[in-house]
């Protein structure tokens, strides 16, 4: 074929040649993005009627005069003038119009081009998120788009990714952006009611996103006005394309495995280590260790063999961690007439994580619809339904499950190293809920994570329908009518089994929960949009309308305990404990009433404003309704005609101003019923009661945020280097906290829900887009973004009345108070260990050093010259911040030929992190610890940063109270991913396939951070305002290595 | 075409008219599981159910129904621990603990709570004056006053320095008798020790007035107060306060001048002749003057409950067999039936002597004694030996040590020393393992003898008493004033 083809392009040019005064050209038109052929490319000769256009596989033929030029030129590319010569061949490679100013952006209850926006918001195309080994879009969107930072907490599969626009923007209520889906915002918590982590955003698919806009400031995101104060993703799916019937392939399959993991003692350094530790300690206290627990030498951690005589030292990693298998496959079909676009897709995605038993399944199919009925109704359908399946064993990795006995993150670290998982007989080597001890005389503390790993049954599933139906009617011209009804409905079954064998299901003899939630969300929009242009310069829009949603959720479920015979593994066996648990309804409305007005004078100058109130039913009823709105200013200086008459010609090709300011609320008030004083139901004995369960507050009202923008859009030479500025100042008032009580006054929860803080976040953000080189096919495009961000508490209940948080209900961590950014970690400061005599030193408020003795008695503490003090514990001060100040992202790709690299660095700074689990790998109790502890203090001058090991001191390691020497640095430099690309260049049209590309991708490759936990991006407390920058007992993340194809046919 | 879309026009500004004129219903989204403050005095039932909400917040896992009784425990010479985990009172034992621990500060929160639910019910009793009948209200006035009284009585033993020291001169608890609701008066000095205790006898005395006699069933008259258990609860707090004349007079009122020693007002308390029937189901003899039950559906909750600390739940502590733990005591001999039937020598768990007081495991429900007949004679013995009758204390002690060992003789009981040390000896057996010791230590200030830190704690050394909870100082500063 390609020869014949050959043959006959020859024999016409020979042909062309011999008549000389035409020429016939021939050729193809290949895409600069992937080297693919371009179908409807428009060729035409210069200064004349003449022209065709390419052929499905890009191929064009024209009959032009000698010495002409011709004209390529295709929608979103830059058209390419190229003189022919004497050719007969010309193959042309068409760039990309890489000027997003021509693109539009999503906003509120509409469409906008670029040009005429004038508020901030970054537009990320969801193409490359579907590549990358992820479960939900979220996860993909790091170092994507300017002042958005994003942190996976760590590797448990469909963790969710904590999510900040522009800073942080409440305290007590959610600080995620609201997320709305073709129209319908949709919840974004973690929804399993269970240990496994659940995002609902993974249950869509990320192969049918197309874009995702991200509004930034009020102006932008006012029309969202009641929960836009975190910043709004709007997410557009895929549609339908006019043309046949298109069909795509993409899969995708890889490897993943735990990075970073630290290094801990093996059996035989455990076991010297320990006992030296023990040894220190009954120098303390004769009862330190009761007789019983130690031999006649005063050794508790003796030797364990395996039958062939080798010391049992037991790598608990390899328990805990594997190298996993996933994939990822989709199949898509899009097509239409002028009337009717659809578009379907089949998505199954199957993912194992790195810690063994986390699964993570989703099978999803979409259909999407437009159909342009009459003349005047358009109407469009969309339909999602998806199943997700998330599987994950006891990690402590979840928010809120840091210190679960039977984590596996914990474990894995700390379990005894030289006793094993199994017995010789191949069963469970167990004693009561631990380990079993074998020959040492002290038990494990923690379970025999094999069993926790095989045994225990934790999952959290969704089947999720998304549906949308929306209409369209053009009214008379430039007034149209929308009305869009939209329904989420969720199904979520949570299922948890423990075993009565060893973790936390052997203290009730087996332990199965069950919980299924329903959650029915509707919203319906109503808008009417009137255009209108007057003597061709002066633009108006205005829409008006109204948006109402309600979200009900009911859960139900039962606790069941004391298995009738271990036989069952399961809910629906024989119990002899039967409990309701897991049971609540709650609904939230809103109601809102919108208008927004714009205008633009020539495309020069631009005005928009907008206004909405909203009704929250979480709020008191005699506040609920609040009044929102901003308004915006442009200017596009770069139309103006003294600019265009400084003849900077193609220098600075545009040049815009553009400023902003509004004002939204936040209602994620995180109790749907926190203006309510309420008695809750319970039992005593068996009689029914009714305790006081929560003090409401009547006054609660908005938390609001007042926006600022003022930015600068600029590109050069071409649009080849384009240059996006912002200056962002973020005012939120009236924080609704959780202000804490003295307990003295018996307050249910010491808190109180109220509208008394205030803070802001300021910063800047850069993104430039560029295309550094561009020549003989090889192309290097690359975008940098970089944002500041400083976040000031500036009023709390009152200045001295910090709010203290601690990291899973247990260990105090975290402080948000006046005149500081919010979650600082609050800890007591310390000096290094005493040469001396190997004890810690403790730095009180006042400068004073005290130092520690484990099992000291009265003198456990003492000012460095022997005399007894008090405890520090109380002498906490404020350590560090934990938000990052700055942040961002820089993506590259380089194209050749066939071939595409992407490069994409993620990049955060600024902050802190409290390293708390450094403070478990150096806990004296009978946990193993990290390798660090060999340095312990040994004899007197000896200079260390380890103290003296005495067995059960939880002090000087910072285990009972946080210190100082646990608080790191978290700067980082990451390659988040590294993809290769080759699409192959073989003509396969003949056996029906347009294009093949392949690919392999490497996910977190490198990092540069001198943050020694198990990872810088890091959050154990999930979503946290309070508690961020917390490592605690996490499990890391991971490397993943994955191959990709995608078909075209 | 253009009659036809103004009908659409028409129809969809009628749409939006719906939408806008959603009824005022819409935004109403009112709680559907708890009920509102407004409507708990609206029904008797409901009166009643707070009262026994009032119980139910008293017996929370993280108070009386656990962790106060096993904390008073462990801080002694008689148990040691298996599992060194902190979850489970090991610093507490070690004599390590902090003012930052969530355990302790979990004794202050649910005992305020508890305090404050009282409080909110004796106003809302009050501004309801027909929500029931004048005798039930003052019945639950009476058992609100109780519930507040014994609260009050159990953390100031924790949380401030013994009366018996200073005739209660040092700093006591912020004293709250009124009900909270709102974020105001975070801010309220400590009331001095004497404070606290005169409003507990007063409270006490109030209580003896308006509870009633008794209930229809042995269960309400072991699990709800009646006036004997006020009476009762007045010899503990008065023996505190070394009042041993007023412990003398309240006792006789329930207890007779001579052996056998029972009551014979109201409830006929008495002693059971097998101690260890006290402790099985169902729990409400007449000796127990006031428990708190237990059920499958309302368990202590996790790491709460006392089988899963002092038995086969998990031991995380064991008897100490050692010298100065009570096990080995003299008096506390083999033949004893609270050695026989309520200590095993091993448990399934671990090869260690536990108590099987509390034997059942998963769910846990055993009922948690409170206040036993046992202790108002204990009590009755102490202070007939400090300032009455030495005979009839030494008649007392031998009733309950006869009971469950009728063969043991008693060394020398000549002194008053003597008889007192017996006394106190003798409440480390009867009630071993029902959170006494470290209160019957600090209430007499004597010295703490702890295995855990391995050393005698003096009364002025800081460990003697916990330190006020670091959430109540971050939150009120007047309490370090």
């Amino acid at each position: 074929m390609k020869k014949l083809v050959l043959s006959w392009v020859l024999m016409m040019a020979l042909v062309s040649t011999l008549f000389a005064q035409t020429r016939q050209v021939t050729g193809k038109v290949t895409s600069s993005e992937d080297g693919s052929g371009m179908p409807g490319v428009s060729v035409s000769a210069k200064g004349s009627a003449k022209g065709t256009s390419t052929a499905a596989d890009g191929t064009y033929k024209i009959v032009v005069a000698d010495g002409v030029s011709l004209v390529f030129s295709f929608v979103g590319f830059n058209s390419q003038t190229v003189s022919v010569g004497s050719r007969s061949v010309i193959d042309v490679q068409l760039q990309a119009d890489n000027q997003q100013l021509s693109e539009v952006v999503v906003v509120g209850y509409g469409t906008k081009k670029r040009q005429e926006f004038t508020g901030a918001a970054s537009t990320v195309k969801a193409a490359t998120i579907a590549e990358r080994p992820v479960q939900s879009f979220s996860q993909g969107l790091t170092g994507q788009a300017a002042g958005v930072n994003i942190t996976q907490p760590n590797g448990l599969l469909n963790n969710p990714p904590v999510i900040r626009v522009r800073g942080l923007s409440s305290l007590s209520l959610s600080s995620f952006p609201l997320v709305v889906i073709d129209g319908i915002p949709i919840s974004t918590d973690n929804v399993s009611a269970n240990s496994t982590t659940n995002n609902p955003l993974a249950d869509i698919n990320p192969s049918d996103i197309e874009s995702i806009d991200v509004l930034k400031d009020a102006a932008s995101a006012a029309i969202y006005g009641s929960r836009a104060g975190a910043g709004v993703l709007l997410i557009t799916t895929k549609r339908g394309k006019t043309g046949k019937a298109k069909v795509s392939i993409d899969s995708w399959a890889g490897i993943s495995e735990a990075v970073r993991l630290p290094d801990v003692l093996n059996a035989q350094q455990y076991m010297n280590h320990k006992n030296g530790a023990i040894a220190n300690a009954l120098a303390m206290n004769p009862n330190a260790i009761s007789a019983s627990q130690r031999n006649a030498e005063n050794k508790s951690f003796l030797p364990n063999y395996n039958p062939d005589g080798s010391l049992i030292d037991t790598d608990w990693y390899k328990e805990v961690y594997q190298t996993a298998v996933s994939q990822n496959h989709n199949l898509t079909i899009n097509g239409g007439t002028d009337k009717t676009n659809y578009y379907f897709s089949a998505g199954y995605s199957d993912q194992d994580g790195f810690l063994r038993s986390n699964s993570f399944q989703r099978r999803s199919g979409r259909f999407n619809m437009d159909h342009q009925a009459t003349k005047w109704l358009k109407l469009t359908a969309n339909f999602n339904y998806s199943n997700t399946f998330n599987k994950a064993p006891m990690s402590g990795s979840n928010s809120g499950g840091a210190f679960n006995t039977s984590g596996l993150g914990r474990i894995a670290v700390a379990q005894v190293p030289n006793l094993p998982a199994y017995l010789p007989d191949g069963s469970y080597n167990l004693e009561n809920n631990t380990l079993g001890r074998m020959n040492n005389l002290l038990p494990a503390q923690f379970p025999n994570p094999a069993v926790v790993r095989d045994l225990d049954k934790i999952t959290s599933e969704n089947t999720r329908l998304i549906a949308n139906l929306g209409a369209e009617f053009r009214l008379m011209e430039g007034l149209t009518a929308k009305t869009s009804y939209s329904w989420d409905r969720r199904n979520t079954e949570n299922i948890r089994f423990f075993n009565p064998y060893n973790g936390d299901g052997w203290s009730a003899g087996g332990d199965a929960y069950n919980n299924t939630a329903r959650s029915d969300n509707w919203n319906w929009i109503n808008t009417l949009q009137y255009n209108l242009t007057l003597a061709e310069k002066h633009n108006f829009s205005v829409i008006a309308g109204s948006d109402v949603q309600k979200t009900r959720v009911l859960n139900w479920g039962a606790q069941r305990q004391t298995l009738a015979d271990y036989f069952f593994t399961d809910f629906q066996g024989n119990f002899g404990t039967n409990l309701a648990a897991g049971n609540g309804i709650y609904q939230v409305a809103y109601e809102a009433y919108l208008g927004s007005f714009s205008y633009n004078y020539a495309g020069k100058y631009f005005l928009s404003a907008n206004y909405r109130r909203d009704g929250n039913s979480a709020l008191s009823s005699e506040n609920r309704w609040g009044d929102f709105g901003g308004a915006s200013l442009g200017w596009t200086v770069s139309e103006e005609k003294f600019f265009k008459d400084l003849n900077l010609g193609n220098k600075i090709t545009n040049l815009r101003l553009k400023a902003s300011y509004g004002k939204v609320g936040n209602g994620n008030v995180p109790n749907a019923y926190g203006s309510y004083s309420t008695f809750g139901s319970g039992l005593y004995g068996a009689a029914p009661t009714l305790a006081f369960n929560q003090a409401g507050n009547k006054d609660l009202k908005w938390e609001t945020s007042a926006q600022t923008n003022v930015g600068l859009d600029i590109s050069f030479l071409n649009d080849r280097i384009q240059v996006e500025a912002n200056y962002y100042y973020k005012d939120i008032n009236n924080l609704i906290l959780n202000v804490p009580q003295a307990p003295s006054k018996g307050i249910p929860g010491n808190s109180i829900l109220a509208n008394v803080g205030s803070m802001y976040n300021k910063g800047y953000e850069l993104a430039v887009t560029a295309t550094p080189i561009n020549n003989n096919g090889f192309v290097w495009t690359t975008n940098l973004n970089f944002a500041t961000n400083e976040n000031m508490v500036t009023s709390l209940v009152d200045d001295n009345t910090p709010i203290l948080t601690a990291t899973s209900g247990l260990e105090v961590t975290s402080i948000t108070k006046v005149g500081y950014s919010a979650a600082q970690v609050y800890g007591v400061k310390t000096g290094g260990v005493n040469p001396e005599n190997g004890r810690r030193i403790f730095i009180k408020k006042d400068g004073t050093k005290v130092q520690y003795s484990h099992l000291g008695g009265a003198l456990a503490w003492t000012t460095l010259d022997g005399k007894a003090t008090t405890s520090p514990s109380d002498q906490q001060q404020i350590l560090g911040n934990t938000l990052p100040t700055f942040y961002g992202g820089f993506n590259n790709t380089l194209r050749y030929k066939g071939f595409d690299l992407g490069l994409n660095f993620t990049f955060s700074g600024g902050n802190y992190i409290y390293n708390g689990s450094q403070a478990g790998l150096r806990d004296q109790r009978v946990w193993n610890n990290s390798v660090d502890v060999l340095n312990s203090w040994k004899t007197p001058g000896q200079v260390t940063e380890i103290p003296k090991a005495v067995y059960g001191d939880n002090v000087s390691n910072g285990s009972s109270f946080l210190i100082d020497a646990n608080l790191q640095k978290g700067d980082f430099l990451r390659l988040q991913t590294a993809t290769l690309g080759y699409k192959i260049p073989t003509n396969l049209t003949s056996i029906g396939i347009s294009n093949i590309r392949v690919y392999a991708q490497a996910n977190n490759l490198w990092l540069l951070t001198a943050y020694t936990g198990v990872d810088p991006e890091i959050s154990s407390n999930g979503d946290s305002n309070l508690a961020s920058g917390i490592e605690r007992n996490s499990i890391p993340q991971g490397r993943s290595f994955t191959f990709g194809i995608n078909i075209g046919l | 075409m253009k009659l036809f879309t103004n009908k659409i026009g028409i129809l969809s500004i009628a749409l939006a008219m719906t939408v806008s004129s959603c009824n005022k219903e819409f935004l109403n989204a009112v709680p559907e599981l708890d009920l509102s403050d407004a409507t708990v005095f609206n029904t008797p039932a409901r009166v009643l159910s707070q009262v026994n909400g009032l119980y139910g917040s008293a017996k929370n896992g993280s108070l009386f129904g656990g962790r106060y009784l096993i904390y008073n425990d462990i801080r002694g010479e008689d148990w040691v621990n298996r599992t060194t985990n902190s979850v489970t009172g090991y610093s507490t034992y070690q004599g390590n603990q902090d003012p930052s621990d969530s355990y302790l500060a979990g004794f202050w929160i649910q005992g305020y709570l508890t305090i404050n639910r009282a409080n909110l019910f004796l106003e809302g009793l009050a501004a309801n004056p027909n929500a029931v009948s004048s005798t039930l209200a003052a019945n639950y006035r009476g058992e609100a006053k109780f519930l507040r009284a014994l609260t009050y009585f159990s953390l100031v033993q924790y949380f401030a320095k013994p009366y018996i020291m200073d005739k209660g001169a040092s700093a006591g608890l912020p004293l709250r008798l009124k009900g909270s609701v709102s974020s105001a008066d975070n801010d309220m000095p400590r009331s001095t020790v004497a404070q606290v205790y005169a409003q507990i006898l007063q409270d006490l005395n109030d209580a003896e007035t308006e509870l009633p006699d008794s209930y229809g069933t042995a269960l309400l008259n072991t699990t709800r107060a009646h006036k004997n258990a006020a009476i009762a609860l007045k010899t503990r707090v008065k023996l505190a306060m070394g009042d041993f004349a007023g412990v003398i007079t309240e006792s006789n009122k329930i207890v007779s001048a001579t052996a056998p020693f029972k009551s014979s007002a109201r409830v006929a308390h008495a002693l059971q002749s097998d101690v260890s029937a006290v402790f099985k189901a169902p729990y409400t003899t007449t000796e127990s003057i006031f428990s708190f039950p237990m059920d499958a559906t309302n368990a202590p909750g996790t790491q709460n409950q006392l089988g899963y600390y002092f038995n086969a739940g998990n031991v995380e502590y064991y008897l100490n067999t050692g010298s100065i733990g009570i096990y080995s005591n003299p008096q506390f001999a083999a033949t004893d039936d609270r050695k026989t039937k309520l200590t095993v020598a091993t448990t399934s768990v671990a090869k260690f002597p536990s108590s099987t007081k509390f034997s059942g495991v998963s769910p846990y429900v055993d009922y948690v004694p409170n206040i036993r007949y046992a202790e108002v004679l204990l009590n009755l013995a102490e202070a007939e030996a400090e300032a009455g009758s030495l005979t009839r204390a030494i008649a007392l002690l031998k009733a309950v040590h006869g009971r469950s060992d009728a063969s043991y003789v008693f060394p020398a009981l000549d002194t008053k020393a003597d008889v007192i040390k017996a006394i106190l000896t003798e409440r480390r057996i009867e009630f071993l393992a029902e959170g006494f010791r470290a209160n019957d230590v600090t209430r007499r200030g004597d010295p703490m003898v702890s295995f855990g830190a391995g050393a005698t704690i003096q009364p002025s050394d800081p460990r003697y008493i916990y330190g006020i909870p670091l959430v109540e100082v971050q939150t009120n500063p007047s309490i370090g004033k």
